[in-house]
């Protein structure tokens, strides 16, 4: 059992591009103009989380 | 069909860049993600009056307000003030950004430059390794666009450098995360711009009050992303613009989100390929700013460019005199300034308090982080040993 994946709230995104600086996966990238995190390359460690701004990023994504 | 030049991202340094060099005689596309050049503005909207000398603006649109100098509060508000007067007039103006960008980007236009919106760069074209272009996609279709050279200009979260293997993830240190009110009905007593400084009130980073005429004010916060946690820069805004009386009956107009690299300088120069601006993480550490960075580097960028087409060499040998020259730049005050970063980050509240008691009647010559820097250096000699070789670095 791994830990929860990171998971933008596109409604709360505001496309500053802040997580995508940080991710040490390269794992976040711009869909449709709002970040999204592709499941497969984020290991859990929270930075984008708290990097976030506004808090658009929780730990609620895929097991 | 085939450009010279692919600049991927519309912002201050792609427009330049790709103005410079389609004046050299390159032709040249920019290809921009978003629907709109400049929205959302992603800026705290200060920028030096030096660019006045630069003929990269024409008109006034861009210009919302003229500062007449900065005030910078300690912790415990005692403030040092660095007036228009002492600075011979040289401050600066806060600015519509969107407009801005987009008076940029006119001036790309009438040099020739393309643009391409509501194209996303998605990787780069390589034929052996060697890079040939860029993968968009555009209104959901995928296209190959081949160049000579591309310019990764995409901004503080930059792919362009990561495809071309030139590291540019951001340790939390290096990254300050933004929110910024727009807002109206202000009391702005006056035009100066304010500044205020506390691990409570703006943690590894400040909080400005930036005025757009009488009644309407920027005002936003940047704190280091290795103290922040989750939605900790618009909470902290929140409390601050409860507290202050002079935004009792204020309303947000814009509300926006940023992010600011203020890291060392990294390597921006591969075969067939440059960094500019957020990218190249040309940011002044301390403050932030990289507006008029973008400018000044950018027509280097676009100049070296212009000139490897016109030899058609398209090497790192060749494009290297666009890091040689962007270095002589602020390659100095960007390792100076990198420093002092740190060396504020060790501060506690009373030291800043006691630095800015220390400087609350001190006569500025210029209105410059250098030269708070050089006051704060000449006052205290001991406290700041660290930073005393730094200044024999001049600007």
């Amino acid at each position: 059992m791994g830990k929860p994946k990171a998971k933008v709230d596109t409604k709360e995104c505001l496309a500053c591009g802040g997580c995508i600086s940080v991710c040490p996966q390269d794992a976040i990238s711009w869909y449709a103009n709002k970040a999204l995190v592709d499941e497969k390359g984020c290991i859990s460690c929270a930075i984008c989380i708290r990097t976030c701004p506004v808090g658009a990023i929780s730990g609620d994504g895929a097991l | 069909m085939k450009y010279d030049v692919i600049v991927v991202g519309s912002g201050p340094a792609g427009s330049v860049t790709a103005r410079f060099a389609a004046e050299a005689g390159a032709k040249v596309l920019i290809v921009e993600r978003r629907q709109e050049i400049g929205t959302p503005v992603l800026c705290g909207e200060g920028i030096s009056r030096k660019i006045d000398d630069w003929d990269m603006l024409e008109g006034t649109r861009w210009i919302a307000g003229r500062m007449e100098g900065a005030r910078i509060y300690s912790p415990n508000g005692t403030m040092v003030k660095l007036s228009a007067d002492m600075a011979g007039n040289e401050t600066g103006y806060v600015i519509y950004r969107d407009i801005f960008d987009q008076e940029l980007a006119r001036r790309a236009a009438k040099a020739g430059v393309k643009i391409m919106m509501n194209a996303q760069a998605i990787g780069l074209l390589k034929d052996e390794g060697k890079i040939k272009g860029v993968k968009i996609n555009h209104f959901d279709e995928e296209r190959d666009i081949e160049a000579d050279v591309i310019i990764g200009a995409d901004g503080v979260e930059s792919k362009v450098g990561k495809w071309a293997d030139i590291d540019t993830t951001l340790k939390p240190k290096d990254l300050e995360t933004c929110a910024q009110y727009t807002l109206t009905n202000v009391d702005c007593k006056d035009a100066y711009c304010d500044f205020y400084l506390g691990k409570k009130i703006a943690p590894g980073g400040y909080i400005w009050v930036f005025p757009k005429g009488k009644d309407v004010a920027n005002v936003g916060i940047g704190i280091l992303a290795s103290l922040s946690e989750a939605g900790m820069a618009k909470k902290l805004l929140d409390e601050f613009i409860a507290k202050d009386s002079r935004f009792a009956h204020a309303e947000p107009v814009r509300f926006l989100a940023g992010a600011v690299p203020v890291a060392n300088p990294i390597e921006t120069v591969r075969d067939n390929l440059i960094l500019v601006g957020d990218a190249a993480r040309h940011v002044d550490p301390i403050t932030g700013g990289g507006l008029t960075h973008c400018l000044e580097i950018g027509k280097i960028a676009g100049e070296v460019v212009g000139k490897a087409v016109q030899t058609q060499d398209f090497s790192q040998d060749f494009l290297m005199e666009y890091e040689m020259r962007w270095k002589e730049v602020i390659g100095k005050k960007m390792k100076r300034n990198y420093r002092v970063k740190e060396t504020l980050l060790d501060m506690d509240d009373k030291t800043f308090n006691m630095l800015a008691d220390s400087l609350k009647d001190y006569k500025f010559e210029e209105l410059s982080t250098l030269s708070l820097i050089k006051a704060l250096v000449l006052k205290h000699p001991t406290l700041l040993m660290k930073l005393r070789p730094l200044m024999k670095i001049s600007e």
